[in-house]
């Protein structure tokens, strides 16, 4: 029995395998080469709808199966695809998926960076409205505090730390939107507008946000003065400076259906913000000076605020050239100190950048406030009463000279 | 009489002159017809088929009568290395070959395979035979021209 029993075996297998040779006899190569096309164009419609990384890998190892459940068959095929061939339509089957492979991976990585920027707007907004919370609290702090004039002093500068702190956000979001999209050509734009349709929100949404809430910052009466605003017109104008460099590629990107009207809506709002700032800053700047003893002709633009700095430094010139007294020392000495400490010093680089004045417009003030300096300075009368007893000791000496000899 | 004798055999001398330059017929040798894989080729309402690879379109007719049927879903069609041509259908009894002609398919020999009828035939071409396939029965004949072989 221990020998049969690997004779039925052997018997079994051989029955299997004149099985399996008589059905490769009762083949008919018209269904061989029709069974080829059907899985040929199977995995063509298979590479057509392939719509991930794991479809392409299954799709090859399709391609693979196929070429190996056909290469006996190579002859055959050759003769019935010509003047195609058996090789050549496996190869192209390659082709094809590895076209399709390329583009999902594009698509795939479209993907990730759509997610990734859906994620950091999620993130920034987050933060931003944040922000946006604790100003609005402590403004409202601010208008209870009105009486209480060291805890409103002390909200205040809680405040403008809450508006540099969202400045200085919002510059790293802008200067981040300037590197992403500054040299962004159009092939990406278009790709990520097909793709940002999905998103829930945008950078372009984001700064229509922020410059609401600018606006809305910039209205309210919350104590603070010229410095804060025109530090408000510094940012302003950079905020200006990148929409004109990147507004164009953003509404073209994440408006793609009405990038006109997209751009125009933040030019608005770039133009109310301004607005809003202008309402304040010159009257603020006007206070400031007028605090420090400098009485400026009022003015409403920069323009004019140049006109006003340099007509009283004329005026207090001419003065001062014509009384030449203590006070106009006095006057000197506190415009001076007040524009090279607080002026210069502090608000120099916001003034220049929120084109409130211009390097040239601050020279031309500095050089005056030399000329007022040597006018100012009053002159010393002792020379001349020196003068005058010396003359009358001479005169005296000489008359006595006479009156002796007569 | 000696003249028309002349005559005749002058006229032979230019019969036989101008067979000669005629010469031989060109004749190209071992051209093989054969098609690598059968055509399956539905007929239209006139009984016409046409294959449009190999380039050749005649009606079924003849061949429906001579099976007894007015009517097959397709036929199948191959050519031998020989140039004959094997029809055959579902349901048939019979391999039909043909040797073309000029504007013409003539009949050569009528293969009878089953009198039940073929229900999946297929043609295969297998070294210079033509393999003649039943699918559904696994049934498999060997055929050239002149018959199984």
């Amino acid at each position: 029995m221990k020998v049969m029993k690997p004779t039925i075996s052997t018997l079994a297998a051989l029955l299997i395998i004149f099985a399996g040779s008589s059905a490769f006899a009762q083949e008919s190569d018209y269904r061989v080469q029709q069974d080829f096309r059907a899985e040929y164009n199977e995995i063509i419609q298979g590479i057509d709808s392939a719509m991930s990384s794991d479809d392409v890998s299954q799709i090859s190892d399709d391609i693979d199966q196929l070429e190996a459940d056909y290469s006996g068959y190579e002859e055959l095929l050759n003769a019935a695809l010509y003047p195609e061939s058996f090789q050549n339509q496996i190869a192209d089957l390659r082709d094809r998926l590895s076209g399709t492979g390329n583009n999902i991976s594009a698509v795939q990585d479209l993907n990730d960076r759509i997610a990734q920027l859906q994620s950091e707007m999620e993130d920034l907004r987050n933060q931003m409205t944040q922000m946006n919370e604790e100003g609005t609290a402590l403004r409202q702090r601010i208008d209870r505090s009105a009486s209480n004039e060291r805890r409103l002093s002390a909200l205040v500068t809680q405040y403008r730390q809450n508006i540099e702190s969202r400045d200085a956000f919002v510059n790293e979001f802008l200067e981040d939107l300037l590197s992403r999209y500054q040299s962004m050509d159009a092939q990406t734009q278009s790709d990520i507008a097909d793709a940002s349709e999905s998103m829930d929100d945008n950078p372009l949404a984001l700064i229509q946000t922020v410059l609401s809430e600018y606006i809305n910052q910039a209205d309210q009466q919350s104590g603070l003065t010229a410095p804060d605003y025109i530090r408000m017109r510094a940012q302003h104008a950079y905020f200006g400076e990148v929409w004109d460099n990147i507004g164009e590629r953003l509404a073209n990107t994440y408006a793609s259906d009405s990038p006109v009207q997209a751009r125009q809506e933040v030019t608005d709002l770039l133009s109310t913000w301004e607005a809003s700032i202008n309402n304040k800053l010159w009257n603020s700047i006007s206070t400031a000076f007028n605090q420090n003893g400098i009485e400026l002709q009022s003015f409403s633009n920069s323009d004019d605020f140049s006109v006003a700095l340099n007509a009283f430094v004329d005026n207090a010139i001419e003065t001062a050239t014509e009384q030449n007294e203590q006070a106009d020392l006095d006057l000197y000495q506190s415009f001076s100190d007040y524009w090279n400490s607080t002026v210069k010093a502090d608000w120099g680089e916001y003034l220049v950048n929120g084109n409130v004045l211009t390097q040239g417009e601050i020279a031309e003030v500095d050089v005056k406030i030399g000329d007022w300096a040597r006018n100012a300075e009053p002159v010393s009368n002792l020379m001349f009463i020196l003068f005058l007893i010396s003359l009358a000791v001479i005169i005296g000496l000489i008359v006595l000279l006479v009156t002796k000899k007569s | 009489m000696a003249k028309p004798k002349l005559i005749t055999l002058s006229m032979c001398v230019a019969l036989l002159f101008g067979a000669a330059a005629c010469g031989p017929a060109l004749v190209l040798q071992g051209v093989d017809y054969a098609q690598p894989i059968e055509s399956v080729l539905s007929p239209n309402s006139d009984a016409e088929v046409h294959d449009q690879r190999y380039a050749v379109k005649f009606n079924i007719s003849p061949v429906l009568e001579e099976e007894g049927v007015s009517s097959v879903e397709q036929v199948r069609l191959i050519r031998n290395s020989a140039g004959y041509y094997f029809l055959t259908a579902e349901g048939f009894s019979n391999v039909y070959v043909f040797a073309p002609e000029e504007s013409e398919l003539s009949l050569e020999t009528i293969i009878n395979i089953t009198g039940n009828g073929l229900q999946q035939p297929a043609f295969n071409q297998r070294n210079g035979q033509i393999e003649l396939v039943d699918m559904a029965t696994g049934d498999t004949y060997n055929l050239d021209q002149n018959g199984r072989r």
